[in-house]
């Protein structure tokens, strides 16, 4: 039962990512996703695949959007 | 045991890291690029001709030591390691862009003072992959690297400081993006079906009828892997884009940007003929394809007045001719389509750097502007009047021999009406390049034209003529490279 | 239940991969369309891992107590994981690299619009 749980957070987080207009709780929901789909690689057998993937897409990618956000909020105004 | 083989792709690897390393000390990085780039060629040369095995995988050893219930099964022959093979037409490819990569980065030198250690890391680093890419006999290893070559290529562009550079490659980097991921799919969708990434077992098991070989899931995987072809190579509908990835480089960037994507579209264009031509349609995709970049890459460079997008989108206009070759396919078509690859090679990269050197002396590539240029470097001017004429396929260069086998392959084939659109295609090829030519060298001087350099350096006008020689060589004597493609083509059927 | 779990998630993978196609042609704002390039992967990468899965499996790690046989017999297939390793670290640089491009270009024009910034070149 859980992994539906999973797999519906991972795609919902991923449409309302792309609706949202503050891009911060984009990185968040970015972040989100991918450790769900970290989870879920677990839950498909792959587990060094699922730790990679919540190192890189849970935490590095939503570092990294955050950290471009901020600064092309800062230079412009 | 040939340790040659994967030292091909070592090198250019270890030299990017050492200039990388060095960089700020002028003398150090120039030297070492220098000795470290002409070793490739000079390998190339030496390398005996072999398979290498990564990892000691080689499955022909590894039999005895498997189950009892697996030596007899069809996974017993599977390649469980990167296999990279190299035979003689790797040979040449690999001869050739090592010898534009070594020239271009000796241009470079002698246009400026200062050496960026960091421009000579992206060039020696999209050698290596494109190296890589040739001599994978893994569709995977082939992705890995087809994403390095992209990002190399977006680092050259972004590394040229010309005007709107960053917009073009930001394009370039999303399309690529979008083609990477494609391309991946469609590696997942034969790895689904087959079980391996490896070509071979790929072949083996598709020929042998052990699955269906018009299942869903290789065809999927047939129309994702040309689009991720299409874009690598520049084809229509990404011939825009790569030729404003051309022109917004440094001259030298470009040539070997130009050697990239004719290497990536050969390694991609060879593998996808190897797995998938039997699939009916394949050679119409291919055609369609061929034929659109042909006529819109040479139309779009009739129009321009920038003699650096003019050439991009001519060189686009000749992947045409190669896709094409690989599209009709019969042994003499792909065999004229490899050496239109090795030629095309050569004469572009000596097109950008010699109407480069253009740009050099007077930092405009307006053909409106410019004019009277004859008289700074005649020798220039006459041996880039000569590559052009060895682009539109004059004799006796290189671009006739392989057009020439080009349009009498598609008329032995019963495409009249291609050899009819190729020979035009040509035509129009030469009235350009003329035109533009006249418009740069022979008309009169605007008053306005100012110089930011007196004279072309003569390391710029050496890269050339060395360009120029072996493009006559291919002309004069093409059975050099021709007795290789034309078995290797016979194989591929 | 009426899906196994791989079926489920290779519609997930569909799914994101989907999203992602319709942010990165569609959405105005460079940061969303990298955002998208990000679940196109992601969603990739989720579909290699499913051809892999096998339902009642074990994980591919060769332990102590397992003959040759039953592991051969019972785990999931490995090859793919291992090829989602390199392509989750691809994805991850090519995202760097983009959104370095994208501060460059704002820094250059004052905004995150992809009609603004790519607009007026040509």
């Amino acid at each position: 039962m859980i992994e539906y749980i999973i797999i519906i957070v991972a795609v919902i987080s991923a449409i309302i990512a792309l609706l949202q207009e503050d891009l911060l709780k984009a990185a968040i929901l970015v972040g989100i996703s991918g450790f769900c789909v970290a989870v879920l690689f677990q839950l498909l057998l792959a587990p060094d695949v699922a730790l990679t993937q919540a190192i890189v897409e849970g935490a590095i990618v939503p570092v990294f959007i955050a950290l471009a956000v901020y600064k092309t909020n800062k230079g412009g105004a | 045991m040939n340790y040659l083989i994967p030292l091909l792709v070592v090198i250019p690897i270890l030299s990017a890291l050492i200039v990388n390393i060095f960089d700020g000390k002028d003398k150090t990085v120039k030297a070492i690029s220098l000795v470290l780039g002409i070793l490739v060629p000079i390998i190339a040369i030496c390398a005996t001709v072999g398979v290498q095995y990564f990892g000691g995988h080689n499955p022909s050893l590894l039999t005895s030591s498997l189950p009892a219930n697996l030596v007899n099964t069809l996974v017993a022959g599977y390649n469980t390691g990167i296999v990279y093979a190299f035979a003689n037409i790797e040979r040449i490819f690999i001869f050739l862009m090592g010898i534009v990569a070594f020239l271009a980065i000796l241009t470079y030198f002698s246009e400026k003072k200062e050496v960026s250690g960091p421009y000579l890391y992206l060039i020696f680093m999209g050698l290596a992959s494109v190296i890589a890419l040739l001599l994978s006999e893994d569709i995977f290893n082939m992705y890995v690297f087809f994403e390095i070559t992209a990002l190399t290529q977006v680092g050259i562009i972004v590394a040229s400081s010309t005007e709107d550079n960053y917009e073009i490659a930001l394009k370039y980097l999303i399309l690529g993006a979008i083609g990477g991921p494609m391309l991946l799919l469609g590696i997942g969708f034969i790895l689904g079906t087959i079980g391996s990434v490896n070509i071979a077992d790929i072949i083996f098991v598709i020929s042998n009828k052990f699955v269906q070989p018009y299942s869903p899931g290789l065809v999927i995987g047939f129309a994702l892997i040309l689009f991720g072809w299409l874009y690598s190579a520049g084809l229509p509908p990404f011939h825009t884009i790569k030729s404003a990835v051309y022109s917004k480089a440094r001259p030298n960037g470009s040539a070997i940007l130009q050697g990239f994507s004719v290497l990536c579209m050969l390694a991609f264009g060879i593998a996808m003929y190897k797995i998938f031509a039997y699939i009916p349609y394949f050679n119409t995709a291919i055609i369609v394809f061929a034929i659109l970049a042909m006529v819109l890459g040479v139309a779009m460079s009739a129009m321009e007045v920038d003699f650096r997008r003019m050439i991009a989108f001519l060189a686009v206009g000749e992947l045409g001719f190669i896709a094409l070759g690989f599209g009709i396919g019969t042994q003499m078509s792909i065999a004229a389509a490899l050496f239109q690859a090795a030629n095309e090679i050569v004469i572009t990269a000596m097109l950008f750097i010699g109407f480069g050197s253009v740009y050099y002396l007077t930092n405009t590539s307006d053909t409106r502007k410019l004019g009277g240029l004859i008289g700074i470097d005649s020798k220039m001017a006459i041996m880039v009047l000569l590559g052009g004429w060895a682009l539109a396929g004059v004799p006796p260069f290189n671009g006739f021999q392989s057009k020439l086998m080009l349009v009498q392959a598609a008329l032995d084939a019963g495409y009249t009406e291609l050899a009819i659109l190729a020979i035009i295609v040509s035509v129009v090829i030469f009235f350009t390049f003329v035109k533009a030519f006249h418009n740069v060298y022979l008309q009169p001087k605007p008053s306005e034209l100012k110089f930011v350099h007196d004279k072309i350096p003569k390391v710029t006008v050496f890269a050339v003529a060395i360009l120029l020689i072996i493009c006559l060589v291919l002309g004069i004597c093409p059975n050099i490279v021709t007795d290789v493609f034309i078995p290797f083509a016979g194989g591929l059927i | 239940m009426v899906m196994d779990i791989q079926l489920a998630s290779l519609f997930a993978s569909g799914a994101l991969i989907v999203i992602g196609l319709f942010a990165a042609i569609f959405i105005d704002n460079i940061i969303k369309k990298v955002i998208g390039i990000a679940f196109i992967e992601e969603g990739v990468n989720l579909f290699l891992i499913c051809l892999g899965y096998k339902a009642g499996g074990v994980v591919p790690i060769y332990l102590p107590g397992m003959t040759a046989d039953w592991f051969a017999a019972n785990s999931a297939y490995p090859l793919p994981q291992a090829l989602v390793l390199t392509s989750i670290v691809i994805g991850a640089s090519t995202l760097a690299v983009m959104l370095a491009l994208a501060m460059v270009l704002y820094r250059k024009h004052g905004t995150l619009s992809t009609k603004e910034i790519l607009g007026d070149e040509k």
